[in-house]
């Protein structure tokens, strides 16, 4: 039985796994992943883990699957044929690197043989939620806490080089004399404590120096 | 032979489950239009059968007879695939409920839980499943190949992504007030003062922004964005049409069935009564269905507030709904973990 279910989702697993890569549609390969992401899942509920499958679920094919499938869609990436000049220099490299892939998955698979461990079949609490947790809050919470710095280190970064650009909003609509803008609200160059006020006669001179489009969004 | 019959057994229940949901489900549907026409004074459905009691099932045989348009330029299998998983992502979460306490089988000494399955992570389990189902709703949208559609898409997975934080993050409170993500532990830790210990009562912020959330995440009024039909037509369900819309109809339904079964089960006792268990005893037949009606009662209780926001609230701009989900809701979830925490610290052995 349990084997039964072990070769379906692995069998799941490695077909979804090889559709990622054949698939031409960036949102099927997309697709096939979660499909990857829930068979995992799966197995990791077959070998007594059920916090690691339901985290799994949770942030891999709830958020970060969500967050691709999201930019898929918003990108609408058309079906693009690759070049063959690009394809040259990646074949090689790919057939070294399987090639590399390969002969560590053999060596693990000769080391198996040599440090035989016997399964154990009686209960352990080992991924359960309440060792989990034990052990992440004492024994691991210095690599724990790093993760978490390395992850806001990368929310800081994303902020910054989102906001990159002009210091108006993409939003900002400039109305042609009805408002003056102090110069460094143009060019963050000038900026000093003499705020320079310039005066703007019309919509295309005022977006120009903002360098924001100054049609309305809605009809663009 | 033990385990086939385990198996059988549990197909059983999920399959009387599922039944139970959907009908429950359809007649949520005839009662939110007729509170919504009284809400509104008119009467609402009340032609087939008593006071319109077979409307639901006139409502599905029209679903079913409908002719099924499939738009041209669609991805077909992703189109067909959409509904599939909103639904299924809706329906499966509805087996780690425990729905009453464990009862004894009159006149044997045979004990069944109330509840399909146990589950050690069932929380966990939930949300995981939860967030699995925007998929239905954005695949949907980008498949149909129509701008308002895919429109209606993007803002749902928007929408879902930033109120899933808050979400989460304000179970934490009663996780950590209960010490466990088993959802049957987590009844059972509000069964004391004679099933009256609520951990409403020591988290009430954290209710009020799971219940906010929880209305942003089925996506109902006033969180309902992604359908906006003066601004989308009918958002990410434009193009469906017959029992592909049904299913995404009956997908938000559930929702809202599960999310008050959340409700119910973490903040108002679950299947608790109060003081029942002064008159009948523990563990018996009686009990048993005094619990299990009265958790059915609370979950009516919040379908009942969905349906009368619905009749009272208008919708939120796009800026607001996410203005006050990153700005409102996620720093109040904070809040209230962090008092939740000072509370268990302050009085380490109360809990």
């Amino acid at each position: 039985m349990l084997a039964l279910l072990f070769i379906l989702f692995a069998g799941l697993a490695i077909g979804c796994a090889l559709a990622v890569v054949a698939q031409r549609n960036p949102l099927y390969s997309a697709i096939s992943l979660i499909g990857v992401f829930i068979s995992l899942a799966c197995l990791y509920v077959m070998l007594a883990a059920p916090f690691i499958a339901a985290v799994q679920v949770i942030v891999y094919a709830g958020a970060i699957m969500v967050l691709v499938v999201f930019v898929i869609m918003l990108l609408n990436v058309e079906q693009v044929e690759h070049g063959r000049t690009r394809l040259k220099f990646l074949v090689p490299t790919a057939v070294v690197l399987a090639a590399i892939l390969i002969a560590e998955v053999a060596f693990i698979l000769v080391s198996v043989q040599e440090f035989r461990v016997t399964a154990t079949t009686n209960a352990t609490d080992i991924g359960l939620t309440h060792s989990i947790g034990s052990q992440l809050f004492t024994r691991y919470l210095l690599p724990f806490e790093i993760t978490s710095i390395l992850l806001l280190m990368a929310i800081v970064g994303a902020m910054t080089l989102a906001r990159r650009g002009g210091l108006l909003s993409q939003m900002a609509r400039v109305i042609p004399g009805a408002q003056q803008f102090p110069l460094s609200m143009i060019d963050p160059k000038a900026a000093s404590d003499d705020l320079t006020l310039v005066e703007t006669d019309s919509t295309e001179e005022a977006a120009r120096l903002l360098g924001v489009d100054h049609r309305d969004r809605d009809d663009s | 032979m033990d385990t086939a019959i385990d198996i059988a057994l549990k197909f059983a229940a999920i399959t009387v489950a599922f039944v139970v949901v959907l009908l429950i489900v359809a007649y949520t549907v005839l009662a939110e239009r007729r509170v919504l026409g009284f809400i509104q004074g008119r009467l609402g459905p009340n032609r087939v059968g008593y006071g319109g009691v077979l409307q639901p099932f006139a409502d599905l045989l029209k679903f079913i007879l409908k002719e099924d348009i499939v738009p041209d330029k669609s991805t077909r299998f992703i189109y067909f695939l959409a509904p599939v998983i909103a639904t299924m992502a809706a329906l499966m979460t509805m087996i780690v409920y425990p729905f009453g306490p464990e009862i004894r089988i009159p006149f044997t000494s045979i004990t069944i839980p109330l509840v399909i399955a146990h589950f050690d992570v069932g929380l966990l389990y939930v949300l995981g499943i939860t967030s699995v189902g925007v998929y239905g709703i954005a695949l949907a949208g980008w498949s149909s190949n129509n701008k308002y559609s895919l429109m209606g898409g993007l803002r749902s997975s928007a929408q879902m992504i930033s109120y899933e934080l808050a979400l989460g993050l304000s179970l934490i409170g009663v996780i950590l007030l209960a010490g466990t993500l088993d959802l049957a532990q987590i009844v059972e830790r509000q069964s004391a003062w004679h099933g009256a210990r609520w951990f409403i009562l020591f988290n009430p912020l954290g209710f009020i922004v799971y219940l906010t959330a929880a209305i942003a995440e089925t996506n109902r009024v006033p969180f309902d964005l992604p359908e906006a039909e003066t601004e989308l037509v009918a958002g990410f369900h434009t193009e469906y049409s017959a029992m592909k819309f049904a299913l995404f109809f009956l997908a938000e339904y559930i929702n809202m069935f599960t999310v008050s079964m959340l409700a119910t089960t973490l903040f108002l006792g679950g299947w608790n009564v109060p003081f029942v268990d002064l008159f009948l005893e523990r563990g018996s037949f009686l009990f048993g269905l005094v619990s299990a009606i009265g958790f059915l009662v609370k979950v009516v209780f919040f379908l009942f507030i969905y349906i009368w926001l619905r009749g009272t609230l208008p919708r939120f701009r796009f800026d607001q709904l996410m203005d006050f989900g990153w700005k409102t809701l996620l720093p109040l979830a904070l809040l209230s973990i962090f008092i939740t925490a000072t509370l268990i610290f302050l009085f380490p052995n109360y809990w």
